[in-house]
């Protein structure tokens, strides 16, 4: 899929398609967030190494907005703007799913992956919903915030429960 | 012949199900765990292939068999092993080895008796225990690591008095039902056992009544046996275990102070030789009972530790909050449950009983941030223990919440109060200040309340009135929603040995849950330092429930329905826990490594959170009850 979005030399075309117009990518920055912003988290992470126009586009926080939106259940029809503002209040769309969407998306999978032996009886919440993500997402926001004077404090561990366990045997 | 794993042969938890379907559905589920196929044919085709004939509704059975004969052939001490399989190799005339069947009950007949039948497993007991403790050893759930000792198995109870039984003498001879000797089969009761309804996938535990592998000594005795065998199994500890610590509760109760120290010694060992959860529960509750009979002189110490600082509880508390499910499911659903309530009020207002860190207050800010026509105004009243070293933590966790508040856009009022009890409230302290500078658009509108409490209520149960007269302290101050979240247990009614056992039954669950599935954190990592902590967290709690009493006992927890009484007894009235925190809690389940070990169970309008079968928590909403009577508004 994303050896189709590598800019085309002009010098490539291909005798004979006639009225084939291409372009490349790089030329067009909105283009391409349209086009990232369709990606799951990990490939558009990794489509952030390409090269700094990509690894900048990639960080915008729209196209995350929209990896987001496409990932999760929105259970209530709330006002997108309002999200967005409060979202970006909390660390943004980026950070909303690096900490929350897409470890709570990998544990998914991985209960998923673990075969139809799994009981039925909580199939219906096997997807995570966007005002879940949400207030996990403020609560940790929440532990990162300084004390009075800035006391030393422990570090942020309420979303140690969707990290995968390390196996340090 | 392929031979099926154990545990797809057993059947569920509770073996001591009902003897007359044991027969039959344990041959039911030993047909599902063999692989057979399910044609009508004679002979099972694929046994054919490899040049064995069974019939295929004889496969149940042949199975069992082969079962049984290998449990007996495997399991025995080393010097009397070869004697024994040469015996079966040499001198036992085998016909026709490709009729699995008879060849097995040749076997077996070389072997002692088949087990007797299950009917007549309550006889082995010298009395027969009351029906609803039986009934209630039915309902635990088996244990999911198959290592150690399932700690939520609890044998029906002998009357045994407790000295009788650690005289180590052998046990009384058996009713004449069994066979004079035996092998002691290690699992095997388990293949007539009735299968649990629940999941099949659960790893099963087996484990065998005590006197069976109590026999063993009668067949040292008995006069014509092949060999005596004996098993050393440490689920059979595991079983000696917990009768020890149920026999301990009784010595206690009766005061036999001499017999409940001896035995307290003996759980001591016992528990050492066990793994995991069962090992740890053991410990906390040998603990809490020798503290009980050597107990120092009063003047106590909250919750039956040295560390009685007021932080010390708190950092116990967050990585309880980190480790499991139990307090984010409390927040969130309470949460849900204010949200509702507060749908179209500009100005709202929410008591917290329990401040502590304030960790349930940020997902409610954002929650009514987002929500369809804007942030409320949000006032935030919390109440916290008085802090030994003078710090206020209160006015820190109010700044906190302020910030967050404030990044959000939500206007953002907050006032702590430090209280050593509850009691302390008067209602004018709760009720809104009209003088506040809010601006004056707004102040013709009256203020929403919600009154949260998040495992406080059942601490004031240890001085008589104090519970009632905060519930008056509620009703005054009219809140619109009171979300009480409790434990699930009886821990507060009846005698010492009743409250030991219940008690035992709970934190066992508890601290298998806290084991988990196979996701769960190693022990060295961040998890599961978690995890430490919420053991140590919750073995306060176990000591004070067993070792302290008066006003020292403050973990008193009761059930549902017991609050539900107290509740409606104190003018309010149940609010049904919509649907949306049913979906919430059970999203938030799905992201634990436990796995699908927790349940979430609504039960009339409140939600409990358990596991497996056994709820732990339970969640419940209450406003002032509709009163046509009364004709004043405070």
């Amino acid at each position: 899929m994303m050896m189709l979005l590598l800019p085309h030399r002009e010098e490539e075309e291909e005798g004979g398609a006639a009225g084939r117009r291409r372009f490349p990518i790089n030329d067009n920055a909105d283009l391409l967030a349209e086009v990232l912003g369709r990606l799951d988290g990990r490939s558009l992470a990794v489509a952030g190494c390409v090269c700094r126009l990509w690894s900048a586009v990639g960080r915008r926080e729209a196209v995350w907005e929209a990896v987001c939106h496409r990932h999760v259940a929105v259970g209530r029809a709330g006002a997108a703007g309002g999200t967005r503002s409060v979202v970006a209040a909390l660390g943004g769309y980026r950070r909303l799913y690096r900490l929350c969407i897409g470890p709570a998306l990998d544990r998914l999978a991985g209960v998923r992956r673990q075969g139809p032996a799994v009981s039925s009886s909580s199939s219906a919440a096997r997807h995570v919903s966007l005002s879940l993500a949400l207030s996990l997402f403020s609560i940790d926001c929440y532990e990162r915030l300084g004390g009075v004077g800035g006391r030393q404090q422990q570090p942020p561990a309420s979303l140690l429960f969707l990290c995968k366990p390390v196996d340090v045997s | 012949m392929k031979r099926e794993h154990p545990e797809g042969l057993l059947g569920g938890g509770d073996w001591y199900g009902a003897p007359v379907e044991a027969a039959k559905q344990g041959k039911g589920k030993a047909m599902m765990g063999v692989e057979a196929g399910a044609e009508d044919e004679d002979v099972d085709e694929l046994l054919a292939a490899l040049g064995y004939k069974v019939r295929s509704s004889d496969m149940a059975d042949v199975a069992q068999k082969l079962e049984q004969a290998e449990m007996a052939m495997g399991s025995g001490v080393a010097a009397s092993d070869d004697a024994f399989l040469s015996h079966l190799a040499a001198d036992t005339v085998h016909y026709n080895p490709s009729d699995i069947s008879t060849w097995v009950d040749n076997i077996l007949s070389e072997l002692n008796a088949p087990p007797p039948p299950l009917p007549s497993l309550p006889l082995r007991f010298d009395a027969p225990s009351p029906v609803d403790r039986q009934n209630r050893f039915l309902d635990l759930p088996p244990s999911v690591s198959k290592q150690s000792t399932s700690a939520t198995e609890l044998p029906l109870v002998t009357r045994r008095t407790p000295a009788e039984v650690y005289e180590l003498k052998p046990v009384p001879a058996l009713p004449a039902a069994r066979a004079p000797v035996r092998l002691a089969y290690g699992s095997d009761f388990q293949l007539d056992v009735a299968p649990s309804p629940r999941d099949s996938k659960r790893i099963k535990f087996c484990s065998s009544p005590p006197s069976s592998s109590s026999s063993t000594t009668d067949a040292a005795t008995s006069a014509a046996p092949p060999l005596p065998v004996v098993v050393v199994d440490t689920q059979e500890v595991g079983i000696r275990l917990v009768h020890a610590l149920l026999a301990c509760a009784e010595a206690v109760q009766q005061e036999n102070l001499k017999a409940s120290d001896t035995l307290v010694k003996q759980i001591s060992v016992l528990a050492a030789s066990q793994g995991g959860a069962m090992r740890k529960v053991a410990g906390y509750f040998a603990e809490a009972v020798a503290r009980r009979i050597y107990r120092p002189l009063p003047r106590g110490v909250v919750g039956c530790s040295s560390f009685d600082s007021v932080s010390f509880d708190d950092m116990l508390h967050m990585h309880f909050y980190e480790s499991c499910p139990y307090l984010k499911f409390a927040h969130f659903t309470a949460n849900q449950a204010i949200l509702e309530a507060f749908a179209g009020c500009r100005r709202v207002h929410v008591v917290d009983f329990g401040m502590r860190q304030g960790l349930q207050w940020p997902a409610l800010l954002q929650a009514l941030a987002l929500r369809p026509g804007g942030p409320p105004s949000f006032r935030l009243t919390g109440i916290g223990p008085p802090q030994p070293d003078n710090s206020d933590a209160l006015q820190e966790v109010g700044w906190k919440l302020a910030q967050l508040a404030e990044t959000i856009c939500v206007d953002f009022h907050y006032r702590g109060f430090v209280a050593s009890s509850l009691a302390d409230l008067e209602p004018y302290m709760l009720l809104g200040q009209d003088t506040d500078d809010r601006g004056g658009a707004d102040n013709d509108e009256p203020e929403a309340v919600a009154v949260n409490s998040v495992l406080e209520l059942h601490q004031l149960l240890a001085r008589p009135g104090v519970l009632e007269k905060v519930l008056r302290t509620v009703h005054k101050v009219r809140p619109r929603i009171v979300t009480v979240v409790e434990q699930e247990a009886n821990h507060n009614r009846g005698t010492f040995q009743e409250r030991f056992t219940e008690a035992l039954h709970y934190y066992s669950t508890m601290f298998d849950s806290l084991e988990g599935g196979p996701g769960v954190a190693a022990a060295d990592s961040a998890g599961g330092r978690d995890r430490a902590m919420s053991e140590v967290y919750l073995g306060r709690q176990i000591c004070n429930v067993v070792a302290c009493e008066g006003a020292e006992r403050t973990e008193r927890h009761e059930t549902l329905d017991q609050w539900r009484g107290r509740m409606t007894g104190a003018g309010f009235e149940s609010v049904p826990i919509g649907s949306n925190a049913f979906k919430q809690a059970s999203m938030l389940l799905a992201l634990f490594a436990g796995g699908d070990g927790y349940r979430v169970e609504e039960k009339e309008g409140c939600l409990t959170l358990g596991w497996h079968t056994r709820p732990l928590i339970a969640a419940s909403a209450w406003r002032v009850a509709a009163d046509p009577l009364s004709a004043r508004g405070t």
